[in-house]
């Protein structure tokens, strides 16, 4: 089963999110800002990490540049998810180093999908 | 002449030896008699006194013979004919004091030399003969010296005296005659010379005066006592007498018929007539029967065969009566008079049509000075009446709008018109200002046409004029005789035909002056009273003149301000190239319209919007015109709604962003619950579960929807421009849309051109709007077909556009409804979003995304037929 880090601030969101996703079957760990997103990817490994961009202590985009730089956690897939769609946010996130991203609020079947097809890529990889 | 008798001998003086006979003396009248007859018929004075000289010497034997002339200039004795001296130089003159000849000058007697032998007077030579020197006498004057010398001393003796002095005043009389004769030509001549010249019409030349001085030579002449001068009118054919000298009253102004009395009759013979006794002729006129005439003489005054008039000689004494040789004399005279008189009469004519320029060019002149209309209507009509000698008369102009003369100008008619207003046709003026042709009316009273606006005027004669300028009526011009004896003739209305095209045209100058000076009134009103500060600059930068509204803002008042270099006065350094650049760029390029600060007087900046505009007179660019608007306030208002306007946006975002936090958690939740009733078997919650969910999406769409329109209303939403693959995006809209267009049972179409290319545009903002679109068609349509199409198109000028429509075969619209369409919140009714749902944004933002994309959104629709869309975008953007 895929292990998923959710970094996400917002209490009802980090809860409702990890919930539906456990219940599709997914094992998700949590984190509250980006400071401890980056401590605990870095600490276990991970499929993919699901990251909000509007965080406290580092930021979302912060946190990405971060991940991508260590090696450990050069490789894990990470979809960004930002507030509304705003281009600027989406090619911030996608520069930062995100493979991709979803708006919120979130859609589950399409962030399903999302996630399906990056779990895909880099088993294949 | 002296030298000429000593170089020849003369002949001894053999008739004058004493004791001569009785034959001689015959001979010596005879002689005499004949030198009468040559003097008579000599036609000239070369030729009498040629006469004189031959005469005495082939008749009586004298000698040398030399007949001297004073020129009147000089005093110089002129040598004009001699004998005895065949090589006289020509023009051989004496000065005053040198020559015997001068003697009988100081005295008017005849001077006798016994012997000229040392005399210093004696010119030039020592003679030792005698010299007679007689006098030439004319009206007591001497005019002239007949000399006659002899080489013998003592040669002359009292019958040469007594001879030689009958010979010189006949040779007086001669010359007497011919000299008027002579005189008359000259003036003749004259005459020709001022015609030919019209050199001085001002001399004076009048006709009375002339025709007196003629009547006055003609009496002089014949050497009668009296006489008159008639001139012929041509127009009543009948003689006026213009001239009367001594006939025993003046009879100035009798008017003879042809064939009335002498004058009359000869007038219509055409034949000089002579009458021995007046009284006793049946021909007399009875308006002399009060004179005693007794042999009149009468001559036609004729111009070729043009009767001009005719003179007439009398003698009072009855013992004088007329011969032959006076009749010829008068013959003599008469043409010369008539052409003198006929002339005169020209030039009369010739001079009062200069007159009539001079006044002319008198009102031309007071036009120039008079430009204030009603001041030069008066004046028009004072000239007007006093160049045709009328007593009074009145002027209207034509008053456009109405098409009815108004009287503007009156002149002594009895009442004072001034403001009667006249139909066309109306009246003597109203109905030249119809016909366009002058009128005379002999009597106003009798006239069928008179207007009943005139029953107190008095007026008999009328002539009235209309007042054209080339075709078109200004206004009419009446003028009137009081008189009831004065009468229009051919010669007002010429008068009045020169004279009124010049006042129509000084009355359409003084109304188009008029017209100007209130513009320019008007335009220094609007200046003056300007709330806006105007200030004009010469090229130089210098302020010219400047409005109330300049002194306000700037605090010079214009005394001060004058002459001053604009922007050295109100510039401050910071702004002064700026300043100096939009004046010279007036003055170069063209208009200006900018915003800047300026000093005032006191130092205090203001803000203002400048509009400079350059100043060209008559095709000169002679300065600028600067308008300065305070903005001040205006400029804090627009700061005060930018701001404004971003707090309203601020709000916008973060309170749709405060929003959107809590309306997740309802969705999302609403989503996890209802997966979850479905896994515990609680599946009767599910449709409240979903009612929940979808309430929470409407709203969320609406929070967003709002807040694109106030990013896109505060100008913050920016265009992220990038290539994309057009077909891709169509793809990726269909297939997101198409589970809604599947809701109502709806199939879509899609129709696109084999190769749609790349666009450069905004990819989320053209997603956005064909995604807007197609839900909208999808909402509003119910087992239907929507199409969407996608083409490329080039247009005129090569830019190439993306062209998208979207068709459905739903509910349509009505005209009301399209209007609205785009408007924000402005659905096609309110229930429609009750019944379809939606925000009622999408189609605000969808259009203002094309417009800014460069493009737009256009629909065509009707009511139960369904819509298209269309829209049109630039395949690349320029960023």
């Amino acid at each position: 089963m895929a292990k998923i880090l959710l970094v996400e601030d917002n209490e009802m969101n980090r809860d409702m999110l990890s919930r539906r996703l456990q219940r599709k079957g997914f094992e998700v760990a949590m984190a509250t800002d980006g400071r401890e997103g980056v401590a605990m990817a870095q600490a276990a490994p991970y499929d993919l990490i699901l990251m909000d961009m509007s965080l406290p202590e580092i930021d979302g985009w912060e946190a990405t540049r971060q991940l991508r730089a260590a090696p450990a956690t050069q490789r894990v897939p990470i979809i960004a998810l930002t507030a509304h769609a705003m281009a600027g946010d989406r090619d911030k996130a996608l520069e930062a180093g995100c493979d991709d991203y979803d708006t919120k609020p979130i859609e589950l079947e399409r962030l399903l999908g999302k996630i399906q097809t990056l779990l895909d890529r880099n088993h294949q990889a | 002449m002296k030298r000429a008798a000593t170089r020849r001998a003369k002949r001894p003086a053999a008739p004058r030896q004493p004791g001569r006979e009785k034959g001689e003396m015959a001979r010596r009248l005879a002689a005499l008699l004949r030198l009468s007859v040559e003097l008579g018929a000599a036609p000239d004075v070369t030729a009498i006194c040629r006469s004189v000289v031959m005469g005495l010497h082939e008749g009586l034997g004298y000698d040398f013979l030399g007949l001297f002339l004073v020129d009147d200039a000089s005093g110089d004795r002129v040598l004009m004919a001699s004998v005895g001296w065949p090589d006289a130089p020509p023009d051989f003159r004496l000065p005053p004091g040198r020559g015997l000849s001068e003697l009988p000058l100081q005295n008017g007697a005849l001077h006798y030399t016994a012997r000229v032998a040392g005399l210093v007077r004696y010119v030039p030579t020592p003679n030792h003969g005698s010299e007679v020197d007689v006098p030439v006498v004319v009206d007591g004057r001497t005019i002239g010296v007949l000399v006659v010398e002899s080489s013998l001393a003592d040669a002359f003796d009292q019958d040469d005296f007594e001879i030689l002095t009958a010979a010189a005043n006949q040779a007086a009389l001669a010359l007497a005659r011919v000299r008027l004769l002579d005189a008359e030509r000259r003036r003749a001549d004259e005459h020709e010379a001022l015609l030919a010249t019209m050199a001085d019409l001002s001399a004076e030349l009048e006709l009375s005066k002339l025709l007196q001085a003629t009547l006055q030579r003609a009496v002089t002449l014949l050497g009668v006592t009296g006489g008159e001068l008639a001139i012929f009118d041509e127009d009543r054919q009948e003689l006026e007498v213009v001239a009367s000298h001594s006939i025993g009253r003046d009879s100035t102004g009798t008017r003879l018929k042809l064939g009335e009395g002498a004058m009359g009759r000869v007038a219509q013979t055409h034949e000089p007539l002579l009458i021995p006794e007046y009284a006793e002729w049946l021909g007399r006129s009875g308006q002399y029967a009060d004179l005693t005439v007794h042999s009149v003489m009468v001559a036609p005054l004729l111009v070729g065969s043009r009767l001009v008039g005719a003179i007439a000689a009398v003698h009072a004494d009855p013992a004088r009566k007329f011969g032959p040789a006076d009749l010829r004399l008068l013959n003599m005279f008469a043409p010369q008079a008539a052409v003198a008189i006929a002339r005169a009469r020209l030039l009369e004519t010739e001079r009062r049509r200069a007159d009539e320029q001079r006044a002319l060019l008198a009102t031309m002149a007071d036009l120039s000075g008079e430009l204030e209309l009603s001041k030069l209507l008066q004046a028009i009509l004072e000239r007007a009446t006093s160049l045709l000698g009328v007593s009074g008369g009145e002027l209207a102009i034509l008053d456009e709008a109405s098409q009815e003369l108004v009287v503007v100008a009156s002149l002594n008619i009895g009442t004072d018109s001034t403001g009667t207003r006249m139909r066309l046709g109306e009246g003597a003026m109203g109905r030249v200002a119809q016909t366009h042709q002058p009128l005379i009316i002999p009597s106003y009273g009798e006239w069928d046409g008179r207007s009943p606006q005139y029953s107190g005027a008095i007026s008999f004669a009328v002539m009235a004029a209309p007042l054209l300028i080339g075709t078109r009526l200004v206004g009419a011009m009446a003028t009137v005789h009081a008189d009831p004896t004065r009468h229009f003739g051919p010669d007002d209305l010429r008068r009045l035909n020169i004279f009124a095209p010049q006042a129509a045209v000084a009355i359409e100058n003084a109304r188009l002056y008029t017209a100007a000076q209130r513009q320019k009134q008007y335009f220094e009103d609007l200046v003056l009273n300007n709330p806006v500060a105007i200030v004009v600059l010469d090229r130089e930068h210098r302020i010219v003149s400047c409005n109330p509204a300049f002194e306000t803002l700037f605090g010079y008042p214009q005394r001060e301000a004058m002459g001053r270099d604009l922007d050295d006065l109100i510039s401050t350094e910071s702004t002064r190239a700026e300043a100096v650049g939009y004046t010279q760029h007036v003055l170069e390029q063209g208009p200006v319209h900018g915003m800047g600060r300026r000093r005032r007087r006191d130092g205090s900046l203001v803000d203002v919007e400048i509009l400079g505009v350059p100043v060209v007179v008559d095709g000169e660019l002679v300065g600028l015109m600067g308008l300065y608007h305070d903005i001040t306030e205006l400029l804090k208002a627009r700061q005060d709604a930018e701001a404004a306007n971003r707090a309203k946006s601020q709000f916008l975002a973060h309170m749709s962003h405060e929003l959107r936090t809590p309306l997740n958690a309802i969705i999302g939740y609403s989503e996890m619950v209802e997966e979850e009733v479905a896994d515990i078997g609680h599946q009767e919650l599910a449709p409240d579960l979903q009612k929940i969910r979808s309430a929470g999406r409407h709203l969320l769409a609406l929070i967003n929807d709002i807040l694109d329109l106030s990013k896109i209303e505060a100008g913050k939403l920016e265009l992220y421009v990038e290539a994309f693959d057009v077909r891709q995006v169509v793809d990726e809209v269909t297939s997101t849309v198409r589970p809604l267009v599947e809701k109502n049972a709806n199939r879509l179409e899609l129709r696109c051109a084999g190769d749609l290319g790349t666009m450069r545009s905004d990819l989320v903002k053209v997603r956005q709007a064909l995604l807007n679109l197609l839900s909208n068609a999808s909402k509003f349509t119910d087992h239907g077909t929507i199409t969407l199409t996608a083409d490329r198109e080039r247009n005129g000028d090569g830019h190439e556009w993306m062209v998208f429509t979207v068709a459905d075969s739903g509910i349509g619209m009505t005209p009301e409804q399209m209007a609205k369409l785009f408007q924000a919140f402005a659905q096609a009714d309110a229930s429609t979003a009750r019944r379809f749902g939606g925000t009622g944004l999408g189609l605000a933002i969808t259009r203002r995304f094309c417009q800014m994309m460069g493009g737009d959104v256009m629909v065509a629709s009707e009511p139960g037929k369904g819509s298209t869309f269309t829209v049109r975008l630039p395949a690349a953007l320029e960023e």
